[in-house]
């Protein structure tokens, strides 16, 4: 009864551009908040194999370095300083075989026969996000192997024509077996290896760490050499600071790593000003919200008096308003959520997957905790406002 | 010696307990008003001190006026203010009511000066001591009458809904019960704005001619169902009249 003579005079048509408003702004709010999530968690393959925002440095090699008056690789010093870099998260040196490595079929595997002089890198495992077991020891069944994507492309396309031999798909070769000739320090060894993974951002062949650690010591020469190669890890949107840093340190950093750290960056700071439109919005909307109660109170203010002359408390009038408003401003909670996950299932994941970007659906929790944010803002706002309302129209 | 100091033990202990009840009282004095409050409980005395209206300031006051006289009224007891039309009858109601201010001089409430209340203690005297019956009825007109009373009931929960009924009919709007307020004659509105008075505990009844629109045998009728309520509550009341007594005596007679 309270409420029905609380809300008799209220307008329709404010309450449906209150309701509107409110409506439009908490969506927008809400999707570039779920983008801004959905961008922050994209990972391209590559991030798969090696974890996200990693990429391999190296330093140029110039015709200085051609004639030996200076080289490329990385000092103590070089990795201390890229260690204090605040952008860069994880700093790990390559680490080299230090011994001569070749590979060759394993006959009845379906491969061609061919031999090839190689070199084995390593990083450590933490880099390697990759599903296959990873870990290495002497009674392990093979070695695995991550070669550089590049490196099949060349076979195929380059180097099977030439020599008159068959081209072997990326399956094939992950399925068969591969003899490793290990040759160092006087000694001779024939290992099984095999190819687990291809890689675009490292041109290397990878093999892990622990295989070098037990392989070093028994084949190596005995040559102790610093790391050419850096793996580093930076913070997201640290596109800027790494351009700088290629410039300082006169680094080579394979571009196509980097175009992925830097549209993730673009796309952050593109939706991330949609974003500070969409608050401005929903201020907005807040604020014609409040003016809506405002109205409504106005227009019951001899209802109030009366009520407050009859006994009733400010507070159980306040109550009665803002539980309406509450269930109002509830439902367009809901349904902003509710339209924010229809837009982005069945317009921006579809125009996403038309584009070819996969981009795995990050939580929607935090969105749905920014909608609670805004729904509290909103009752307490109003709050505020209804009760010194009505406190006012009952002193007068 | 040893007397001495027990005897200046004493005195410190004595001084240190006054001087602490009389930080307790400023205290209370201070946050007394913004936090707690105590409700005035059973409606005693009413204080008027020289009060005068704004709007009545340029007439003449005859010397048994209410205005700027120094006079105290004590409950229960049964006044009825007589005076004839813009002398500030309502003026008088609406004042004790606390919904007026404007007016020289000072009233109180069991000596409580009642400009000094808050809000909060108006709400809750309004509940629990002092009922009205104002002149403009304050109805809510998109109710129904029926809504209008259960308004009022479900606050204080003061009467039986089979009660509400016997007083309906009692006053004769019995069959009216589901019609909306603002389509009832004034005579039947001023019998709902009766009823609506007696639906709660009240200390103090203030009626401002409650019977302005109804027929000397209505307003018989009830004025006996208002004196009953009235001593059931071990109440009083202030009835203000155009002159008409309604055929009842008073404890005591006041004049504008």
């Amino acid at each position: 009864m309270l409420k029905k003579i609380l809300f008799k005079n209220s307008s329709n048509f404010q309450f449906a551009f209150a309701t509107a408003g409110a409506l439009i702004g908490l969506i927008a709010l809400l999707l570039s908040f779920q983008l801004i999530l959905d961008v922050r968690s994209f990972h391209s393959s590559e991030e798969e194999l090696f974890g996200p925002n990693s990429v391999v440095i190296q330093k140029k090699v110039t015709k200085m370095t051609t004639i030996g008056m200076n080289n490329t690789e990385f000092t103590p010093e070089d990795i201390e300083a890229l260690r204090e870099k605040e952008f860069i998260t994880d700093v790990a040196p390559f680490q080299s075989a230090d011994f001569k490595v070749g590979i060759s079929e394993v006959e009845g595997d379906g491969l061609p026969h061919f031999y090839a002089d190689m070199f084995f890198q390593a990083i450590p495992d933490r880099f390697m996000d990759i599903d296959v077991d990873w870990s290495w020891n002497e009674e392990s069944e093979f070695i695995p192997i991550v070669l550089p994507r590049d490196f099949i492309m060349i076979i195929n396309y380059g180097f099977a024509q030439s020599q008159g031999i068959n081209q072997i798909s990326e399956e094939l070769l992950m399925a068969a077996r591969l003899t490793i000739h290990i040759n160092g320090n006087g000694k001779d060894q024939k290992m099984i290896g095999r190819v687990v993974g291809f890689s675009q951002k490292i041109s290397s062949i990878l093999v892990p760490e622990s295989f070098l650690e037990y392989a070093n010591p028994i084949y190596g020469n005995g040559n102790i050499i610093n790391p050419s190669r850096v793996f580093i890890t930076t913070t997201d949107d640290s596109y800027g600071e790494l351009e700088d840093l290629m410039e300082e340190m006169n680094l080579d950093i394979s571009k196509s790593a980097i175009d992925v750290a830097k549209i993730k960056t673009i796309i952050t700071v593109v939706i991330g000003i949609f974003g500070v439109a969409s608050l401005l919005i929903m201020l907005l909307s807040l604020m014609g919200f409040v003016q809506y109660s405002q109205l409504v109170l106005s227009k019951a203010s001899y209802e109030i008096k009366t009520l407050l002359r009859i006994g009733y408390s400010i507070k159980s009038i306040v109550h009665t308003f803002i539980l309406q408003l509450a269930i109002i401003f509830g439902l367009i909670t809901v349904g902003s959520i509710v339209i924010m996950l229809l837009v982005k299932i069945l317009m921006v994941n579809v125009w996403l997957k038309d584009n070819g970007i996969h981009i795995e659906g990050s939580s929607i929790f935090l969105t749905i905790t920014v909608a609670l944010i805004c729904f509290v803002a909103f009752i307490v706002a109003n709050y505020l406002n209804v009760k010194k309302t009505i406190f006012n129209l009952g002193k007068n | 010696m040893l007397k001495r100091v027990q005897h200046d033990t004493f005195v410190t202990n004595k001084h240190f307990n006054s001087s602490t009840f009389q930080l307790i009282n400023h205290l209370k004095k201070t946050f007394g008003r913004l936090f707690a409050f105590t409700p005035i409980k059973n409606f005693m005395t009413l204080e008027f001190k020289s009060v005068l209206p704004f709007p009545l300031r340029e007439y003449p006051h005859v010397n048994e006026s209410v205005w700027k006289r120094d006079f105290l009224l004590e409950f229960p007891s049964k006044i009825l203010l007589n005076a004839s039309s813009g002398k500030g009858k309502s003026t008088f109601v609406n004042i004790v009511y606390g919904v007026r201010s404007d007016y020289d001089g000072s009233v109180f409430i069991n000596q409580r000066d009642i400009s000094k209340l808050t809000l909060h203690e108006w709400i809750d005297l309004r509940r629990t001591s002092l009922s009205v019956i104002f002149q403009d009825l304050q109805l809510f007109g998109e109710l129904t009458l029926w809504e209008n009373l259960i308004l009022k009931n479900q606050l204080t929960n003061h009467k039986a809904l089979t009660e509400i009924e016997d007083m309906l009919t009692l006053l004769g709007i019995g069959d009216r019960k589901s019609q909306i307020c603002k389509t009832l004659s004034l005579g039947q509105q001023q019998r709902v704005a009766i009823i609506r008075s007696l639906l709660q505990p009240f200390d103090l009844l203030l009626m401002d001619e409650p019977f302005s629109h109804l027929d000397e045998e209505n307003a018989k009728i009830a004025l006996a169902l208002i004196t009953a309520e009235t001593e059931k509550n071990k109440a009083g009341f202030i009835l203000t009249s155009l002159g008409s007594r309604h055929g009842a005596t008073y404890d005591k007679e006041l004049k504008l």
